[in-house]
């Protein structure tokens, strides 16, 4: 036992690792972009995907201008869902403000409107809707119906209630802030951008420069040159998500419910992974330039089916089969596991096992890629 | 004008010699048209949602089948948990809690209570997913000849130009916007800084080319290759995602090579200002993806943005450019919609033209 432990102690691993902090150290660049890319984006995502479907911009022509009909309309704009964006006298207008876009619905009340109403006939109303953006287009059609059958609950006063009453409760986020979702999903994009960029840049910088023979010649093993490099970006790394988690809570407010240090310890798995995926494009790269524009393949897939921006439930088949072997996607719904949820491994395992296969087989690869390499 | 011409053939001749370079300039945005067109969909569907139905009667049942007939729900199995134990591990964004005296309340035409749990995590869905449940509810009431409310007043919804509610007709076009951003500007800044990294840039600045010259003939080398990846791009739209003009395309045709040459102004100006080629593609990912994803109403609208960040948006070429390929192939307005989206595209485009020119010219005279 001593003897490993003396071992350990001589190994020339911590020269190594030394020298490695002391260049990170000097390296403002690299220490730039593990700061500021990180926040910015945390920011901007957070704030700047707002996916409410609220304040929809309404025009009314109302031809009956009645008492029934004027409710209607405030029926329709009491919950800021609509808001009305002006009235207009003629159908040539409101079509025209559908068709470019000045507002999302035009409402349409018919003359005959309250007549056949007080005559216990059916009255029809017009809605337009602009459809060129097709989601929020479903949503406000779905308000619609659902304002209207309530408003027609309220004409017949007499009418029993609803005889099945969904009472909903939202769960984990009752007060629907959209960046609590959001927010999660870009501290796995940052780590996942991050984390492949430095450690690729930190291996083929060696490469680029020749210095690499250098480190060979040294009475160092291959292993102790590679993990001298990787421990300091490890360590970095892992304050990227110190503050990633801090701009979540101070900025955005979102909580943390869930066990704070076996979270850290699930990013330090994730954190492997991003290390292995950038070494290994730094090894089948020639170049930094290579490296970068090669990293588009990877990330940009990662990223886009992982469900860090739109879930991914909604995708077709394929992408939800693919998404299992998407690294960052376990990533994803681990964190917000344990920031919305507040569960642990226990609810999470399959994704935190995934999450582990994924960092032992692709580390393996990339440190025998990068052994075969030097040899 | 000549010189200009000059420089502009040695440039793509560089460009054609670098093979790599090349399969990227065409290769990545196929790639990005491809998993954005496919893989982002805003609305929810087949949400998985557990039925906990304590009632177990005919009646409760053909509420539950009501719940699952459409694509909007995908029955996920409740294993035994509770409803908090089932969106605790994620299996189902929502659980249905039919109470035991569902039946005997009905009959009795008294309201029943039905418990909906939802997973807010997913704000969007969650919204969507409540007011589904409520209409479905609202629907199977109606059918079953429970409700009793008269339909006094019914609403003809008609949607506009994209009746079907397509969802590739929204993200495609902007995806496009998004890739003849990014690209055409990265091939320029990497172009530009190789030039400073390799120092030929001293032998361009001994060379009688001005700077304006030089911008000119990098700038028109890389409208080149962006037309061509424009051309790709929107043939595999209209043949993948069956994207057709709506309208008169002239607007279109005119904006789309506006809006390039914009991108290539605006990696030109980051190539000059980028110590090296790392450095110019982070530039450029960072900025040109952000802006781009987030600041121009490709996924949600701008007027969701809020107060400061809006101010941003409002110099994004890429946010002006979604209106004018979105009038072309979804609304069909023409030019009454859409000329001012393209004087802003004019305006900024040449807003950067002026900063790359100066930054470029302020180099030469330092070196």
């Amino acid at each position: 036992m001593p003897k490993l432990l003396d071992h350990v102690l001589n190994s020339c691993f911590w020269a190594l690792a030394v020298k490695e902090i002391r260049q990170i150290l000097r390296n403002k660049q690299l220490l730039f972009l593990l700061v500021f890319p990180p926040t910015i984006q945390l920011l901007i995502y957070g704030f700047a995907l707002a996916p409410d479907v609220e304040m929809l911009r309404l025009s009314v022509l109302d031809y009956a201008n009645s008492q029934t009909s004027r409710e209607l309309v405030s029926a329709l704009t009491e919950n800021r869902l609509f808001i009305v964006n002006g009235y207009t006298f003629s159908e040539t207008d409101l079509t025209q403000q559908v068709r470019q876009g000045d507002v999302t619905a035009g409402l349409i009340i018919p003359p005959n409107f309250e007549r056949r109403l007080n005559q216990e006939q059916t009255a029809e109303v017009q809605v337009l809707i602009d459809g060129v953006d097709a989601n929020t287009a479903g949503i406000a059609s779905g308000y619609l119906s659902q304002i209207l059958s309530q408003f027609n609950r309220r004409l017949s006063p007499e009418a029993t209630p609803p005889l099945v009453n969904p009472e909903a409760t939202f769960f984990y986020n009752p007060g629907l802030i959209s960046s609590w979702f959001f927010v999660p999903g870009v501290i796995g994009l940052v780590l996942t951008l991050i984390s492949s960029l430095v450690s690729s840049s930190a291996v083929v910088r060696e490469k680029d420069t020749g210095t690499l023979e250098q480190l060979l010649m040294t009475p160092a093993e291959d292993w102790e040159i590679l993990l001298a490099k990787l421990v300091p970006l490890f360590l970095l790394l892992m304050g990227d998500v110190v503050l990633a988690l801090g701009v979540s809570k101070l900025v955005f407010d979102v909580p943390f419910r869930g066990n704070m240090i076996i979270f850290f310890l699930v990013s330090a798995l994730y954190i492997c992974v991003g290390i292995s995926i950038g070494i290994l494009l730094a090894t089948i790269s020639k170049s930094q330039q290579q490296v970068v524009l090669t990293s588009f393949f990877i990330n940009l897939p990662l990223i886009q089916t992982s469900g860090a921006i739109a879930p991914v439930e909604s995708m077709p088949l394929f992408f939800r089969y693919a998404a299992v072997l998407n690294p960052l996607q376990h990533y994803v719904a681990i964190a917000r596991g344990f920031l919305l949820k507040g569960v642990g491994v226990a609810e999470l395992w399959q994704h935190v096992l995934a999450l582990a296969l994924f960092a032992v087989i692709l580390m393996g690869i990339s440190i025998k890629k990068f052994r075969s390499q030097l040899n | 004008m000549k010189r200009i011409i000059a420089q502009a053939v040695k440039e793509l001749s560089q460009f054609r010699r670098d093979r790599l370079t090349v399969a990227l300039a065409f290769v990545l945005p196929l790639l990005t048209l491809l998993i954005f067109g496919y893989a982002i969909r805003l609305e929810a569907k087949n949400i998985p949602i557990a039925v906990q139905d304590f009632s177990n009667t005919p009646l409760s049942r053909r509420y539950t089948e009501r719940l699952f007939a459409t694509n909007q729900f995908q029955a996920a199995p409740l294993l035994g948990g509770s409803a908090q134990s089932v969106l605790d591990r994620g299996r189902a964004r929502a659980a249905i809690v039919i109470p035991p005296d569902f039946a005997d309340c009905i009959q009795r035409q008294e309201p029943s209570a039905v418990q909906v749990a939802i997973d807010a995590t997913d704000v969007n869905n969650a919204r969507v997913t409540k007011s589904y449940i409520e209409a479905t509810t609202r629907f199977f009431l109606r059918i079953s000849g429970l409700q009793s409310v008269p339909q006094r007043l019914q609403a003809r919804i008609r949607i506009w130009f994209n009746p079907g509610r397509q969802e590739s007709l929204y993200i495609v076009p902007g995806t496009c916007a998004v890739v003849l951003w990014i690209y055409p500007s990265l091939l320029a800044a990497l172009a530009m800084v190789r030039e400073k990294e390799q120092g030929t840039i001293v032998q361009v600045y001994a060379s009688s080319l001005s700077a304006l010259e030089l911008i000119l003939g990098k700038a028109l080398a890389f409208l080149v290759v962006g037309l061509s990846e424009a051309v790709v791009i929107i043939t595999v739209s209209v043949v993948l995602f069956q994207l057709r003009f709506a309208g008169d395309p002239t607007p279109f045709l005119l904006g789309t090579p506006i809006y390039i040459l914009a991108a290539v102004m605006f990696g030109l100006m980051l190539g000059t200002k980028a110590a090296n080629q790392t450095a110019a593609v982070q530039g450029v990912a960072l900025v040109g993806f952000l802006t781009t994803l987030l600041l121009s109403g490709f996924i949600y609208p701008v007027s969701n943005i809020p107060f400061p960040l809006s101010l941003i948006s409002n110099v994004i070429p890429a946010r002006y450019y979604i209106l004018i390929i979105r009038d072309a192939f979804v609304r069909g307005t023409g030019w009454t919609g859409v000329w001012f989206s393209l004087t802003m595209i004019v305006v900024l485009g040449s807003v950067l033209f002026n900063v790359a020119r100066r930054s470029l010219s302020r180099m030469q005279v330092s070196d």
